[in-house]
C-alpha cells in the first residue's frame, strides 16, 4: 500500500512535467543537485547505526538536560517514559521487535538538506542554518503548524496545552550552544559510538565503509542519503527501514516541487502584473461602456 | 456603480433567527475565552500528527472558498461584459468581506502565536518561497480591495444632506466610482492569486495526502472549484433573501448563473477525473476504505450538482438551481475536506475528528457571520429591491 502510493506520487509528478504548470518538476533532481551542491561537504549531521546502540537511552536523558525539557512520567508516575516524540521529548529511542528480528531506532530532526518545513514557514521562523542545523525562531513564528504539516517525518511539534505555545524540534543543539562547541548532546552521551557526530560528508563515507566491510550486518542502504532530498542525520541498520518506521520518500523532497510551481507562476511577478494590466483595461472599457449606456 | 437600485432591506434588526444565530455565536465565544485562557488543546482535538483541524480547513479553506462569489461575479460582469449579472454584484461582494474578514479572524484563534500574525507584514520575516506566505499577503490585500469595493454601498446610505462631510463623501464616492477599473482588476487577480495558493498549500505535504487528492494541480482543482462555489452561494442567498422578502428573483438570470456554475462544476469533474486516472490512484478507490467512500462522496455531489441544473428545463425550476448550487457548495467544500484532513496521513493509525468546543468554535464563527449579513443587508443598499 505504502509502496504503491509513493509509486503514483512519483509517476503523478513525472506525468504532469508535460504540462506548463509542472515544466520544473521534470528536472527536480537536478535541481536538487544544483541548489545544495556542496552542502553535504559543509554541513554538520549525525550518523545513528542502529546495530550499535544498545537502547540505554543516555541520549534521551541528556538531550532532556541540554534542552531543559520536562519528564513524560508514566503511569505509576516514577519514569520518565515518553512514548512517542512530543513538545516534551526531543529524541527517543524506540524498540522494534518481529519474529526474527529486533533494532533499536532513534528518532529525532532529520536535518533534511531541503527541509519542507523551513520552505513552507510563511515568516521564515524555520530556518536552515549555514551549519545544516534546522532551526526555530520565537520571534518570527505565527503558530499555523505549516511545518508540521510539511515534515514529511512529522517532527515539528507545537505545545498544545500551553496558552502561549511554541513549535519544539531537535536543533541538533545550535540552540544551547553544544553544536558551536562540536558535538551534540546525544551523540556525546552515548556510551557506545552509535551517534556520530561530524560533517555529513565524512558521515556518509563513514556509513559506506561500514556497509562494505561488514557484508551482511546491514540493509543495503544509508536512509537519508537521498531520501527526501537527503537528510543531514544519516541512519545504519540491520532491519529494513520502512520497518523501523521510516516514510518510503522520493529522491527530492516536495518543497522542489511546490517551489518549483511557485516560482515559474510568481517568477518576478511578471506574469501577475501582466494580467493586472490586462484585466485594467478590459474592466476599463466594459465599465466606460456601461457608463455610456446610461447617460444614452 | 449603482447601475441597480439597490436599497436596505429595513425591518426590525433581532428577529428570532438572528437572536438564535447570536446565541450559536455566544457559545462559540465562550469556548473561545478557553481557548486563550488554556491554549488550543484544552479546546481541540488537534494533535502533532494532525495540526490542522475544522478551524483552518473550514473556516478559512472552505469559508474562503465559498465565499468569493464577489471575485465571480466581478470576472463575469465586468471582464466578460454579462452587466445583467450586475444585481449580484453587491451581495457577492458583502458575502465575499464577511467571509475573508472572517476567515482572518478564524486565524487569530486557529494559529498558535497569534501575535505573531503581524509578521505577515514584516519585510524581514517574508518567505517567498512558502505558499502560506503568498496565500496570507494576498487575503491580507484582498480584504482591503474589498472593502474599497463595497464602500459605494455603505456612502450612499449617508449621501443625502447637504453638510461638509456628504460632500466629501460624495467626491470619494466619484473618485471612486472613476477608478473602479482598477480596484476591480486587483478584485479579479488576488482571489485567482490566493485560491489556487490555497490548494498549492497541499503540494508540500507531498505523500502525506493520499494520491486520490495530492497532484501538481491541486491549486488548478481548487481554482476551478471556488469560481463554482461562489456562484453557489450567490444563488442560495439571492433565493433565501428573495423569498424571504417576497422580492422578484429573476429566475432567468439566476438560470444564467447556474447554467456557467454547472460549466465550471464539470471542468472541475473532468480534471478531478483525468487526474486520478492519469496517475492510476483510481484504483484506490475501489478498495473499501475511509478514503475511497469520501472519494464517492464528493463525486456523487460533483455529478449531482451538474445533473440538477443540466439543460434550460432543469434550470427553470427554482428548486433545481437552489439544490444544485447547494451540492455544488457541498461538492467544493467536501473536496477541500478531502485533500487536507480525510486524505491526510501523516502515520499509519492516525485519526482525527474535532471536538465539541472546536466544532462550536466553527459553527459559531458561522454564526456571527450570518447574523452580520442579515443585519448589514438590513441597514445597507445592497439587495437590488423589485418588490412582487
Amino acid at each position: 500500500m505504502k509502496n504503491k502510493s509513493r509509486r503514483q506520487f512519483v509517476k503523478t509528478i513525472a506525468a504532469a512535467g508535460a504540462g506548463v504548470l509542472a515544466a520544473p518538476l521534470v528536472s527536480a533532481k537536478t535541481a536538487v543537485a544544483a541548489k545544495f551542491r556542496g552542502r553535504r561537504d559543509r554541513d554538520m549531521g549525525m550518523l545513528y547505526d542502529a546495530t550499535m546502540c544498545i537502547g540505554c537511552r543516555s541520549c534521551e536523558v541528556a538531550c532532556k538536560q541540554a534542552n531543559r525539557k520536562p519528564t513524560e512520567y508514566d503511569a505509576d508516575g516514577i519514569w520518565d517514559a515518553p512514548k512517542d516524540l512530543s513538545a516534551k521529548t526531543l529524541t527517543l529511542v524506540k524498540l522494534y521487535k518481529d519474529d526474527t528480528a529486533q533494532s533499536f531506532v532513534k528518532r529525532q530532526c532529520m536535518h533534511c538538506v531541503d527541509p519542507a518545513c523551513v520552505s513552507g514557514c510563511p515568516t521564515s521562523a524555520m530556518v536552515k542554518q549555514p551549519n545544516g542545523a534546522v532551526t526555530w525562531n520565537a520571534d518570527a513564528c505565527v503558530g499555523c503548524r505549516y511545518c508540521q504539516m510539511g515534515c514529511p517525518f512529522n517532527i515539528p511539534k507545537y505545545e498544545f496545552d500551553s496558552a502561549y505555545g511554541r513549535i519544539v524540534k531537535c536543533e541538533l543543539c545550535a540552540n544551547n550552544g553544544y553544536l558551536e562547541k562540536g558535538f551534540t548532546a546525544c551523540s556525546k552521551a552515548c556510551p557506545t559510538g552509535a551517534i556520530l557526530f561530524g560533517r555529513q560528508k565524512e558521515l556518509l563515507r563513514t556509513a559506506k565503509e561500514r556497509i562494505r566491510d561488514n557484508p551482511g550486518r546491514y540493509v543495503e542502504k544509508i536512509y537519508g542519503e537521498w531520501d527526501s532530498g537527503g537528510t543531514g542525520v544519516l541512519y545504519l541498520a540491520s532491519v529494513p527501514f520502512e520497518r523501523l518506521g521510516f516514510p518510503e520518500l522520493p529522491e527530492y523532497s516536495s518543497a522542489r516541487i511546490s517551489e518549483g510551481i511557485q516560482h515559474t507562476i510568481y517568477q518576478h511577478m511578471i506574469a501577475p502584473i501582466l494580467i493586472y494590466f490586462g484585466l485594467a483595461f478590459v474592466a476599463f472599457r466594459n465599465t466606460r461602456s456601461a457608463h455610456k449606456q446610461k447617460e444614452d | 456603480m449603482a447601475h441597480v437600485n439597490a436599497k436596505p432591506l429595513g425591518g426590525k434588526i433581532f428577529t428570532t433567527p438572528v437572536l438564535l444565530l447570536l446565541a450559536g455565536a455566544a457559545i462559540g465565544v465562550f469556548f473561545l475565552s478557553v481557548r486563550y485562557a488554556h491554549g488550543i488543546g484544552a479546546v481541540s482535538n488537534l494533535s502533532d500528527y494532525m495540526p490542522w483541524g475544522i478551524w483552518k480547513v473550514l473556516n478559512v479553506i472552505v469559508g474562503a472558498a465559498l465565499v468569493c462569489g464577489g471575485y465571480a461575479c466581478a470576472f463575469t460582469v465586468y471582464v466578460f461584459n454579462q452587466g445583467h449579472y450586475h444585481r449580484y454584484v453587491r451581495p457577492a461582494l458583502l458575502l465575499s468581506l464577511l467571509g475573508y474578514s472572517f476567515a482572518g479572524l478564524s486565524l487569530f484563534y486557529d494559529v498558535g502565536r497569534y501575535w505573531g500574525l503581524f509578521n505577515f507584514m514584516i519585510p524581514k520575516y517574508w518567505q517567498a518561497n512558502s505558499v502560506l506566505f503568498e496565500v496570507g499577503l494576498c487575503v491580507m490585500t484582498y480584504i482591503c480591495v474589498l472593502c474599497l469595493e463595497i464602500a459605494p454601498a455603505i456612502i450612499e446610505k449617508f449621501l443625502h444632506g447637504d453638510g461638509r462631510l456628504a460632500q466629501l463623501l460624495y467626491k470619494f464616492y466619484r473618485l471612486l466610482d472613476r477608478f473602479l477599473f482598477l480596484i476591480i482588476s486587483f478584485g479579479i487577480l488576488l482571489p485567482t492569486m490566493h485560491q489556487s495558493g490555497l490548494g498549492g498549500l497541499a503540494v508540500v505535504m507531498g505523500q502525506k495526502i493520499s494520491p486520490l487528492w495530492q497532484s501538481p494541480l491541486v491549486s488548478l482543482h481548487h481554482l476551478v472549484s471556488c469560481i463554482a462555489m461562489g456562484y453557489g452561494c450567490v444563488i442560495v442567498t439571492e433565493l433565501m433573501v428573495s423569498e424571504d422578502y417576497k422580492i422578484e428573483s429573476h429566475l432567468a438570470i439566476l438560470s444564467k448563473l447556474a447554467k456557467v456554475m454547472s460549466r465550471f462544476m464539470f471542468v472541475f469533474l473532468v480534471l478531478r477525473l483525468s487526474e486520478v486516472l492519469r496517475t492510476g490512484a483510481i484504483l484506490q478507490a475501489f478498495t473499501p476504505s475511509v478514503d475511497s467512500l469520501s472519494f464517492w462522496a464528493e463525486m456523487v455531489l460533483i455529478f449531482g450538482s451538474i445533473w440538477l441544473v443540466r439543460n434550460d428545463a432543469a434550470r427553470i425550476v427554482p428548486r433545481n438551481i437552489f439544490l444544485g448550487s447547494c451540492l455544488t457548495m457541498a461538492a467544493g467544500s467536501l473536496y477541500r475536506i478531502n485533500v487536507y484532513i480525510i486524505g491526510f496521513h501523516p502515520a499509519p493509525n492516525v485519526s482525527y475528528f474535532p471536538s465539541v468546543p472546536e466544532l462550536s468554535i466553527s459553527l459559531g464563527m458561522i454564526c456571527l457571520q450570518l447574523a452580520l449579513f442579515i443585519t448589514i443587508i438590513k441597514t445597507f443598499p445592497i439587495i437590488a429591491l423589485e418588490r412582487r
